[in-house]
């Protein structure tokens, strides 16, 4: 009788953790176009899932994720414990669309209309899973450009005021014109993290500070 | 080590020339100022989210007038000009915005020089005098653009008026800066949060999208769009 009162209590004790870690915390990875979020979602997703499917394709042409898509529950492993989320990788956050933009990357009007018009209903969709939907941000950088933007500074301080966890990625630093240093500059409240989502490099700390951050 | 490269990190003294063409080592033409007496304020901008880039404090009035010319022209208008680059901030500041934000900056070169000759090497009084002379100022770059965009539609329920777009910008296009009229409607187009130029020209205003509660789902062409209300609206 003792051994089954035992055996009960254990499997309810095993059950509440179980509950408990199912939880997802609910991340945004946001920045702006052609930062690399897509590619970062990918990698997170294709490191730890079986299946390893894709979030969404990725693209050299701005404005490639129009929609934001959500991919849920990963499980990611660190020091022996586990944090669940579910990563949302959002449209490049931007204060101005233009399709004059997609012209150059030899697509015919209509259709640079069209992606143009779907990327402003992105942005807005972005914008409003900012205020409702997310329990952390992932901002993703390219440190290859200048950080110094209005959308940056708006967006790093509508974060802050939600009081929402941030961790500030600065991706592709397997570029030559890198520059990590700008970024940390540019947001000295807050931790920076090198990576190449696109190379893979450093991910261990990414994940390292996932956990951290969100776990 | 007033003066911090944003690129390399390398510092220089106040009133240093070394940095006026750009850093030796890596060629960046962007340096913060560290005031020793500011090191804990590295962390302002959790305060203010809407504001222009400026996280570290810059106590040149050059810096000063660039960064008040942007916030004002961010209050007035998030694009004076579609194709120009968000993060050019200093090159044209309009004089008259900027003196109503700042109060000091209003008070003309002569009298920035007066009260700076004494206390400032030539550096710095030279680039006060620079960036506040008419000389390189864009005579009046921002009120035609501005005064164009009334017309483009924004709210949800509006017939896309971007047929008199042409008309209003004719009629603004002698005037050399705006007056205060204009000024507040410029300012009542900021509450619009998405604003379409043309088809497939769109200008968003991030804060307005964050802050309204019902969501845009589908755009139109024609100006209008689709919006999701939320649930706790059904009384109204």
């Amino acid at each position: 009788m003792g051994l089954l009162t035992n055996l009960k209590s254990s499997i309810a004790r095993a059950a509440s953790t179980l509950f408990a870690e199912e939880e997802s915390k609910r991340i945004g990875i946001y920045g702006p176009p052609n930062a690399g979020k897509t590619t970062l979602a990918n990698r997170i997703v294709r490191d730890w899932t079986e299946h390893g499917d894709a979030v969404g394709p990725e693209s050299h042409i701005p404005h490639e994720t129009r929609r934001a898509r959500r991919k849920e529950d990963i499980e990611i492993e660190r020091n022996g414990s586990t944090v669940n989320i579910d990563v949302v990788d959002t449209p490049g956050v931007t204060t101005k669309v233009d399709y004059t933009e997609f012209l150059e990357h030899d697509m015919e009007k209509d259709d640079a209309v069209r992606r143009s018009r779907e990327a402003t209903e992105g942005v807005a969709e972005a914008m409003h899973w900012l205020r409702e939907d997310v329990d952390g941000v992932i901002y993703v950088l390219d440190s290859t450009t200048d950080p110094f933007t209005q959308v940056n500074t708006m967006l790093i301080g509508i974060i802050e005021s939600q009081d929402l966890p941030v961790l500030i990625l600065a991706n592709k630093i397997d570029k030559e014109e890198s520059s990590v240093q700008r970024i940390r500059n540019a947001f000295p409240q807050h931790e920076t993290i090198p990576l190449s989502a696109l190379e893979g490099d450093n991910m261990d700390e990414v994940y390292d500070k996932i956990a951290e951050y969100f776990g | 080590m007033p003066h911090q490269c944003t690129d390399c990190g390398r510092t220089f003294d106040d009133g240093s020339q070394e940095m006026l063409s750009g850093c030796p080592d890596c060629g960046g033409n962007k340096f913060q100022y560290q005031p020793t007496s500011a090191v804990e304020e590295t962390a302002p901008p959790s305060e203010e989210p809407p504001d222009p880039p400026d996280p570290p404090v810059d106590s040149s009035v050059a810096r000063t007038v660039g960064n008040a010319a942007t916030a004002v022209r961010d209050l007035v208008g998030s694009s004076p000009s579609p194709p120009e680059p968000v993060e050019d901030d200093s090159s044209d500041p309009a004089p008259a915005p900027a003196g109503t934000e700042t109060g000091t900056a209003s008070t003309g070169t002569e009298g920035v020089d007066a009260q700076t000759a004494m206390a400032e090497d030539n550096a710095q009084a030279s680039a006060r005098t620079e960036v506040v002379s008419k000389d390189e100022l864009p005579p009046a770059p921002e009120t035609p653009k501005t005064a164009s965009q009334p017309a483009p539609v924004v709210e949800e329920d509006t017939d896309s008026t971007a047929g008199t777009a042409p008309d209003a910008a004719d009629t603004s296009d002698e005037r050399d800066r705006p007056d205060l009229s204009e000024l507040r409607d410029e300012l009542n187009d900021q509450f619009e949060s998405i604003k379409v130029l043309d088809p497939g020209k769109y200008e968003l205003n991030l804060m307005e999208l964050y802050d309204r509660e019902e969501y845009i789902i589908a755009l139109q062409e024609d100006g209008k769009y689709t919006i999701q209300v939320p649930e706790r609206w059904e009384d109204s």
